[in-house]
């Protein structure tokens, strides 16, 4: 196995165990491998922005292939850079103002089309199907998402949720029971929303575990289970540390 | 204190613990429980199946490596399908910080196919503007991508001849684990160049994906881990999701089973302090 895979994987492991630690308690080792992420993120977001944008997406075309339109964008976003000099602040409100201008332009129009428009189309779908013969007919599977039944569910879930968020007007009365049927289907909502997010978590967990287990390969150099030790050991010396701190001593 | 309230204040690590042995036992030890298909997991394979030899499909990696362990198996499964499949592969991602991974899952799955870069795929690695680099593509794709990862021009990779712009690509599948992600690709690319779009997603944000699958925004969702064991069944080709199944449904037991136990616990304590005449609460 190459020495850079064995290494990564020491790393990667030593780095999971390390996080894994705040669950027992906060200690040196945790924080080690946080700030490590933290700024291995931003370091890398650095120098891959750099290489893309500044390299290939600028320097390259206008010095190699002579693009000099490209000119006009650099120097409206040299413009932000403006802030830096309090004379000159103002300068970066052209920057500012042309992001917020074209991204609205773009956003606007495509997200109403996406979200509203289309959002409602589906909501509002026929009550009562057609049938083979021509006569009108009700569909009642619930596990068929097109059935007039979940079609009536969707309906009811839309306006009763519309009517809990409507405040003009005090919630007594019909409006009342349409509030708490609102409620019902919010919870509903949030339960498979909780659901979901339990399932992620938990897979992210196997994801950690399924490479530990795979890192205590001796072809790994049984990388989990020595740094599992020595993680322990850490994790009682800071302990028995901490016991002989007086109290609010630093 | 009585049991119920000393359960109700138990160390929370050892609740920590619990839910680690669930997790750990059934990795050590599988069990093969079956996985059933949803329809919406079979609405991204089967419109890949259904794609004649030489399509083009494209995959954007839109998540870093805190999703990996569920988009991470997703990927491969696609990748194996589509490779197989004999697709012309297109690769890239709308965040900067999964580029790393997005180019070594491409590379080391294709290298398992024995595809060659350029050839039968192309990896363009990550361009700044999300709705505005989708649009770019629509348009021209070689303006939004002028060079590939690897830095060799785009204009000249085999893989890409015939290709002008997203209008031309058959199927775009996102991986995403927020935004930019599947709504991105939607919003700005599927509702004006008209290409099919399935997505993949974290479990988390999976119930907000759903509404664009039923009105038929997208063709299909895979969802979590669980999407991906169920694609990797679908393919034939068992890996880390279908083995990491065995472990989920064990630790959604447990919590199950500590949501009921802290409901008991919770009532046996609101039914003491009303005997005693406390108040509840």
């Amino acid at each position: 196995m190459p020495f850079e895979t064995v290494l990564g994987a020491w790393v990667a492991t030593g780095l999971t165990l390390f996080i894994f630690t705040f669950l027992y308690q906060d200690n040196p080792l945790f924080k080690l491998a946080e700030h490590l992420y933290v700024g291995v993120s931003v370091g890398y977001t650095i120098v891959k922005v750099y290489d893309t944008v500044i390299v290939r997406l600028l320097y390259e075309p206008m010095v190699k292939q002579g693009d000099w339109s490209l000119l006009i964008p650099l120097g409206i976003g040299m413009l932000m850079l403006a802030r830096y000099v309090p004379k000159i602040a103002w300068l970066s409100r052209i920057a500012f103002a042309f992001i917020v201008g074209v991204g609205s332009g773009l956003a606007i129009p495509r997200v109403i089309s996406s979200y509203i428009l289309k959002q409602v189309e589906d909501t509002v779908r026929p009550l009562v199907s057609l049938a083979s013969e021509g006569g009108p007919t009700f569909t009642y599977n619930l596990l068929d998402p097109a059935s007039n039944l979940n079609a009536l569910v969707l309906l009811i879930g839309v306006v009763s949720v519309l009517f809990y968020f409507f405040f003009s007007v005090e919630h007594t009365g019909p409006v009342r029971v349409a509030a708490r049927t609102g409620i019902l289907f919010l919870m509903i909502a949030f339960g498979a929303a909780f659901g979901y997010t339990v399932m992620a978590r938990m897979s992210l967990l196997i994801g950690r575990f399924t490479d530990l287990i795979e890192f205590a390969d001796p072809r790994y150099g049984r990388a989990s289970l020595w740094l599992l030790v020595a993680t322990v050991a850490t994790l009682i010396v800071s302990s028995a540390r901490r016991r002989e701190q007086p109290p609010g001593g630093g | 204190m009585t049991f119920a309230e000393r359960m109700l204040h138990i160390d929370r690590r050892i609740i920590f613990l619990v839910i680690a042995v669930c997790t750990l036992l059934p990795l050590l030890y599988p069990v093969g429980l079956a996985i059933k298909v949803s329809p919406e997991v079979r609405g991204v394979h089967d419109y890949l199946e259904s794609l004649p030899e030489g399509s083009v499909f494209l995959l954007s990696m839109d998540f870093d490596p805190a999703s990996k362990p569920e988009l991470h198996p997703q990927a491969v499964a696609l990748l194996r399908h589509a490779f197989k499949k004999n697709l012309r592969v297109i690769g890239m991602t709308l965040w900067v910080t999964g580029t790393g991974l997005a180019d070594l899952v491409f590379s080391q799955v294709a290298q398992e196919m024995g595809k060659v870069n350029g050839k039968d795929y192309a990896f363009l690695g990550w361009s700044p503007g999300v709705g505005a680099l989708i649009i770019t593509m629509g348009q021209d794709l070689y303006k939004a991508f002028p060079s590939d990862y690897y830095n060799q021009p785009t204009r000249e990779l085999a893989v890409l001849k015939g290709i002008q712009s997203l209008r031309d690509v058959n199927y775009v599948v996102s991986l995403a684990a927020g935004t930019a992600g599947i709504e991105s690709w939607y919003v700005f690319g599927k509702d004006k160049y008209k290409f099919e779009l399935g997505g993949g997603c974290t479990g988390v944000i999976a119930p907000g994906l759903y509404p664009l699958l039923r009105s038929g925004q997208i063709n299909g969702l895979i969802g979590g881990l669980r999407g991906a064991a169920e694609y990797e069944a679908l393919i034939g080709r068992k890996g880390r999701a279908v083995a990491g199944m065995d472990a989920q449904s064990a630790t959604h037991f447990a919590i199950i089973m500590l949501v009921i136990l802290c409901n008991v616990f919770y009532l046996f304590t609101r039914t003491s302090r009303g005997q005693s005449g406390q108040p509840r609460g």
